[in-house]
């Protein structure tokens, strides 16, 4: 099942940055395949949409920078958001 | 050339209902910021905005004109009326022809378009009011200032997002150079407080949570607000020879476009528009003392206004007195060009540069002094406002301090 998100997740990602979904590894820096925060904005609206999940904004424009550093990163925000929803009555 | 003067000014904002409120506000750092109370916020991530408080649309207006008019054309018409008002204008007889009215707005009648929608969608009603047209157009608010103050010179509305009032108020100072007419009303207005518009800001994760802090480490984004500002532009001959009281000169504009993206900021856009403004007025950058800056508080905006102002000032850009007025009357869009003029006028007038409240920490990337959180006593000459709006369109207003020669 996670998996399966893991693969949509990455699916997403690489719809939006014109890659192919095998070159989208979760370890890769966002940064280095070209991933700017309007680009991010628009995967967190699709991810959103997909999910049925709010993802939250970070505090500050600080922590803005580190929130999403690689793939993976948005996998486990994902999950864990997914993991949230069925947990609230 | 012919010099163009201000002669009154008018604003309605979270920082009150007319000008001598605003001010006093402004330089007391009493912000306007709170929670949204003209719609239920429950499930909204936004739940802050700078609302005009203590407003109620039938202590100025009779019910039957309300049909016609919009929030943001209610606020367009009560900062005008005041900065006529301000102006001792008698706009009637043959002046009334030789007024030019440019009021800017960046979406327009926001209010009633939602309102139509939700009939039609939701609701599923069959009818929309009459009068949705003529009162969600973005030109209803110039059309109403000419009507309600009888002006019949050339009327229209400019639009620019965040620049809009802007782009009125260098317009307006072109006709009054060309001799296009003598007088302008001139400014932009905004009621950007709606479901709508704040979901949609939300979409783009621009948005504070917490209140404003412009070039503030901790910054966490903009804040809306909403409102209106009314200059009075004049020909320096048209206003002596009337007698009027002269706030300043409006002595230079910048346009510029980034040519780059409909929502990221590019700091050579900026340094274009700062330096065509200081061309225009004809003055060398070392003779700016303040700026009113654009200073949205999102991640992106702060850094690269910061950046271009060392572009533009280089050295002098350490001496220069920076605040962003936003973080007490929100960022109104279509009318903060208007608001922050009039900001900069009051500065100037005072001798007093409004502070940027909300102020935590500095951000490295922000190195200028942006007059945390208290007002300073300061002697200045020349107030620099800046506008960057969506789409790198960009206007810059140089007012001056008036003196005779």
């Amino acid at each position: 099942m996670n998996d399966s998100i893991e693969d949509a997740v990455l699916g997403i990602m690489a719809g939006h940055m014109d890659l192919e979904r095998e070159k989208m590894t979760p370890a890769t820096p966002l940064q280095d395949l070209g991933v700017d925060s309007l680009k991010m904005v628009e995967i967190m609206f699709e991810l959103e949409e997909r999910f049925d999940i709010n993802i939250p904004d970070p505090e500050n424009v600080g922590q803005q920078e580190q929130q999403f550093r690689t793939a993976a990163d948005v996998v486990n925000v994902v999950k864990g958001l997914i993991e949230d929803r069925k947990n609230t009555p | 050339m012919k010099r163009v003067v201000v002669t009154g000014m008018g604003c309605i904002s979270a920082l009150g209902h007319n000008y001598r409120d605003f001010v006093r506000r402004l330089m007391q750092g009493d912000g306007g910021i709170g929670p949204i109370t003209l719609f239920d916020t429950e499930g909204f991530m936004v739940r802050i905005a700078a609302e005009v408080k203590g407003y109620h649309a039938g202590d100025h207006f009779e019910e039957k004109q309300l049909s016609q008019l919009d929030r943001f054309t209610q606020f367009a018409l009560l900062s005008s009326r005041e900065a006529v008002a301000d102006a001792g204008l008698d706009l009637k007889g043959p002046l009334a022809e030789r007024t030019a009215v440019v009021h800017g707005t960046g979406v327009g009648g926001q209010a009633t378009q939602e309102a139509g929608c939700k009939r039609l969608f939701a609701m599923k009603e069959k009818r929309l009011h009459p009068f949705t047209v003529p009162k969600l157009m973005p030109s209803a608010g110039a059309s109403w200032i000419s009507m309600d103050l009888g002006i019949t010179g050339p009327a229209f509305a400019t639009t620019s997002a965040c620049s809009s009032a802007g782009h009125a108020i260098s317009v307006a100072l072109m006709m009054l150079r060309s001799g296009l007419a003598d007088v302008a009303v001139t400014g932009g207005a905004e009621a950007s407080v709606t479901e709508g518009t704040i979901r949609a800001w939300e979409s783009l994760r621009v948005m504070a949570k917490d209140t404003c802090r412009p070039f503030s480490a901790s910054r966490s984004g903009m804040v809306i607000g909403e409102g209106s500002g009314t200059l009075i532009l004049e020909t320096l001959d048209h206003a002596r020879n009337r007698g009027a009281n002269i706030y300043a000169e409006l002595s230079g504009f910048g346009m510029s476009s980034d040519a780059h993206s409909l929502i990221q900021p590019l700091a050579d856009g900026a340094s274009r528009a700062m330096n065509a403004a200081l061309d225009d007025a004809g003055m060398e950058p070392g003779s700016v003392d303040y700026i009113n800056a654009h200073g949205t508080a999102t991640a992106q905006n702060d850094p690269t206004e910061t950046s271009a102002i060392h572009a533009v000032f280089g050295d002098h850009a350490a001496k220069l007195a920076v605040s962003s007025s936003k973080s007490m009357h929100g960022h109104t869009l279509g009318a903060a060009s208007a608001l922050e003029a009039i900001a900069s006028i009051a500065a100037l007038n005072k001798q007093i540069a409004p502070p940027t409240t909300n102020f935590l920490e500095p951000d490295p990337k922000c190195d200028l002094d942006y007059v945390p959180n208290t007002a300073r006593s300061m002697s200045m000459n020349v107030a620099m406002s800046n506008s960057f709006a969506f789409g790198g369109l960009n206007t810059v207003l140089l007012f001056r301090r008036f003196t005779e020669d």
